[in-house]
């Protein structure tokens, strides 16, 4: 039996069968012949998660467009859809040609977040791909990986071959000519790796060496061959109107996460929160054109029929013409019924305008993300909103016919005390005293006032890169005074329990000893970490145990700032020194402005043309 | 002014199910352009029903939609337009412009015609000897599962064909808003008859869609 006829037979008994089928609306099955270059991006989570990703969508499209490249999709299946196919001996396939991973000659993991390592083992596992990239053969494919997470790559170091660090979309088809080049010569798998560290922007781990001291600590670090640079600087693209955005993207038949089109209206933000990882990494603030992003929706909206475009970015509320952009799309939108949503208001930028103008075609909860619940600790993290921006904000919404509104916090955060969490509590009341302010007869009904916490997990390229997480008893300690004093009528108490943000803070600092630590977990059925259902807390800690390495070696251990941090070799663009100026600064609770307002000599301005903001010439 | 479209429900996609197809075609009408009218209300979709809704797993090869235009658009139009703004697996292949007061499909409809592939290979000598005799019965039982319960029905009196080819059973059976058998219960009632004991793998085809004519004949729906 073929592939496809053994698919057939395993859909007939998967549960949520439209995750694997395939041959969605605007997918794009190319010859396999007629292209040279075969490149396989694999989401690590399932289908639904993965169709949600605009990052794949803009690749995906990126390298189709190239007549000498083909790109297919994967998508981590679910427990039962393994099993069947380990019954069937079926390999993972793609969505598109149906063809397994190990044809492909590039395999390419999209790493947006830690807890999906392990379905990164899972799906080269399952496609038949030698896990450890020592293991490769010739005829192995070469597998990449980029994304946020690719900053600190370490922990990926054994099973990845080569990290693509910042922008993809330049740094994307110049790494697939390279492998292209090694097809066309018969160059050697080795020569291909030398050859992509070669590349701006690209990181080959095997190409460096490790040394550590007794106690974990890096002594070491550095490069094994002349081709492979000292410091991996991250790829920026400078101008977003100038870059690749697709005009079609393919439209799922099964409901996804986020089922919509994104208009990535910028990337970057200037407001510099300290424990915002992604706030470091995508520097310097780009801004899309209006004209081009008006072309984009118009485009895309004819190419998919979807019913809601959503603005995309760190920090919508920043874009410079946000009124403007909103009014001008429901214009030319307004006779096609399509909703324009906002998915991450920064509450100190929502203009009353734009409120009433979302409303007008759709009204879905606001969310507000104070981050924490005193002046202090949002000082201390550098989240410049004040409590009456926020009441005030939250009053214009209930006003507004809004009566649901969803209030995110972290807990854990440095210097966090009792009465910093009190204050989440006070601020929760504030918000449904503000609702009862509203008149009777003006207000929506059913007040709903939703307050997420989440545990901080202190992350790469951060002023907190030094700091401890809380340990799991003192989160717990927390949350469970949390439950207490957020017992107010109307209010809605949301938390996680922290064993998941535990082991993602390992990750995320973790160094390349750690790699074995996920092989073993893997090995010991570890997979979908992402999933409440299928989170193995336990046999982590056994694979830790087994491996001997202590977790709270990476989570819970105060860095000192002369250490070799296991991603110093990147550079992100942010200086150590200006994280460290950052990190005094938040213990004394003093505040950093916003780069609109002037730079903050952050390092990027050293790149010349990078930063608009540096080069307005007020370092 | 409505507009009947014929559509094909691709295999690749038949565990697709109803909800979800309802989705892409109120997409596809989007992508196409073409004068769509549209509900009123908060969340406003377009006007557009279906036949009959297929079972998640099962194609079909003339399914029919219904969609109420805001202004004239010829068939030609209609059937090019659409045909670019659809996946390759819901391609459609007839349109007929129909007034407004033109009856409602469904309630039209009176049977459908399957082909049932048997994926299996000894099950087509077992199950296909089987039909004479269980023609020949005035009743039949079958299962039925609702959302609810499990009833048993005859199904004798809504089978009007019922023949076997090859690897394949071929089947008419009544499809009314009110009764209907579905092919699942027609394959558990023959493999009782046949003597099989085991779940018989099958491709579910639904072909045409039938309603009756001025003379009671059964006659493709969309040409009524
Ligand atoms: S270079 Fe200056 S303005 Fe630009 S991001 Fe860094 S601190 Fe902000």
């Amino acid at each position: 039996m073929d592939y496809n006829e053994r698919m057939e037979k395993i859909l007939e008994k998967v549960q949520k069968a439209p995750r694997y089928t395939g041959g969605e609306m605007n997918t794009t099955i190319k010859r396999w012949e007629e292209c040279p270059l075969h490149f396989g991006f694999c989401f690590p989570d399932t289908y639904e998660v993965g169709m949600s990703h605009l990052g794949m969508k803009i690749l995906y499209g990126l390298i189709n467009r190239e007549p000498w490249s083909l790109c297919e999709r994967f998508f981590m299946p679910w427990t039962d859809m393994i099993e069947l196919m380990k019954a069937e001996e079926l390999p993972l396939l793609s969505m598109e040609s149906r063809r397994p991973l190990s044809d492909f000659d590039v395999i390419g993991f999209t790493l947006q977040y830690e807890m999906s390592y392990s379905n990164i083992l899972a799906m080269m596992d399952l496609g038949g791909v030698p896990l450890e990239n020592k293991d490769r053969g010739e005829n192995d494919p070469i597998v990449v990986a980029g994304g946020p997470c690719a900053f600190n790559p370490e922990p990926l170091a054994d099973f990845i071959d080569a990290f693509m660090i910042g922008d993809g979309e330049d740094v994307m088809t110049e790494l697939n000519r390279v492998i292209l080049e090694r097809k066309e010569k018969g160059l050697t798998r080795a020569e291909c790796l030398r050859n992509l560290a070669a590349l701006e922007g690209v990181y080959v781990p095997s190409l460096y060496d490790v040394e550590y001291d007794d106690s974990g600590v890096i002594t070491a670090f550095r490069p094994n061959c002349g081709e492979a640079p000292a410091v991996i600087r991250k790829r920026v693209v400078t101008d977003l109107n100038q870059t690749y955005y697709p005009e079609e993207i393919p439209v799922p038949y099964t409901e996804v996460v986020f089922d919509r089109i994104m208009l990535e209206i910028m990337r970057g933000c200037t407001r510099g929160c300290r424990f915002c990882q992604a706030g470091m990494l995508y520097r310097p603030v780009r801004e899309r054109s209006m004209e081009k992003l008006i072309d984009l929706a118009e485009k895309l909206y004819r190419s998919t029929g979807y019913e809601e475009i959503s603005l995309s970015s760190l920090s919508s509320g920043d874009y410079s013409c946000l009124p403007e952009l909103i009014r001008e799309l429901m214009r030319r939108l307004k006779d096609q019924r399509v909703s324009i949503s906002l998915p991450s208001l920064r509450i100190d930028s929502v203009l009353k305008e734009s409120l009433e103008e979302t409303q007008q075609v759709k009204k879905t909860s606001l969310t507000f993300a104070p981050e924490a619940g005193t002046q202090r600790m949002r000082d201390v993290i550098n989240k410049g909103v004040t409590e009456e921006d926020l009441l005030e904000k939250v009053r214009d919404a209930f006003e507004g016919g809004w009566s649901s509104v969803k209030l995110y916090f972290m807990d854990g955060l440095p210097t966090e005390t009792t009465e910093d969490l009190d204050g989440i509590a006070d601020l929760a009341r504030k918000v449904v005293e503000e609702y009862f302010r509203v008149p009777k007869e003006k207000r929506a009904k059913g007040l709903r006032v939703t307050v997420s916490a989440s545990t901080f997990v202190p992350k790469p390229f951060t002023p907190f890169q030094w700091d401890a997480q809380n340990t799991i008893p003192e989160i717990i300690g927390k949350q469970d005074h949390l439950k207490k004093v957020l017992n107010i009528k109307g209010v809605h108490f949301n938390w996680h329990e922290p064993y998941l943000s535990f082991l993602e803070a390992c990750f995320a600092r973790g160094d390349r000893r750690i790699g074995a630590v996920l092989k073993r977990a893997y090995e010991k059925g570890c997979i979908l970490d992402g999933w409440t259902e299928t989170f193995r807390f336990d046999t982590w800690m056994e694979a830790f145990r087994e491996c001997g390495l202590d977790p709270a070696f990476y989570a819970n251990r105060v860095r000192d700032p002369e250490e070799i941090l296991p991603w110093d070799h990147i550079d992100s663009g942010i200086t150590k020194a200006f994280l460290l100026r950052e990190k005094k600064k938040s213990e004394q609770a003093l505040t950093t402005k916003d780069c609109r307002q002037g730079c903050n000599g952050c390092g990027l301005q050293r790149w010349k043309g990078v930063c608009g903001y540096a080069n307005a010439g007020s370092v | 002014m409505r507009m009947l479209g014929v559509f094909e429900k691709g295999e690749r996609i038949r565990h697709i199910g109803h909800l979800d197809i309802q989705r892409s075609f109120q997409r596809g009408l989007r992508r196409s352009g073409l004068p769509v009218a549209y509900s009123n209300g908060f969340n406003p979709h377009i006007l557009i029903t279906f036949a009959s809704a297929l079972s998640t797993g099962a194609c079909g090869r003339r399914e029919i939609l219904d969609v109420t235009m805001a202004s004239g658009v010829s068939e030609a139009e209609f059937l090019e337009r659409m045909n670019r703004a659809m996946p390759p697996e819901l391609q459609l292949s007839a349109a007929r412009a129909v007034d407004d007061r033109h009856p409602s499909l469904m309630g039209m409809l009176c049977a459908a015609s399957y082909e049932i592939v048997l994926r299996d290979p000894d099950c087509a000598e077992k199950l296909i000897p089987a039909i004479p005799a269980m023609m020949a019965k005035e009743s039949v039982t079958a299962t039925r599962k609702t959302k609810t319960a499990v009833k048993e029905c005859d199904i004798r009196p809504l089978i009007y064909v019922l023949e076997g080819s090859g690897q394949s059973i071929f089947a008419t059976l009544a499809l009314t808003e009110r009764e209907a058998c579905k092919p699942g219960m027609l394959m558990e009632a023959l493999s009782r008859e046949a003597g099989l004991d085991r779940e018989i793998r099958t491709l579910v085809i639904r072909k045409e869609l039938l309603g009756k004519d001025e003379e009671g004949k059964l006659v493709p729906l969309e040409q009524l």
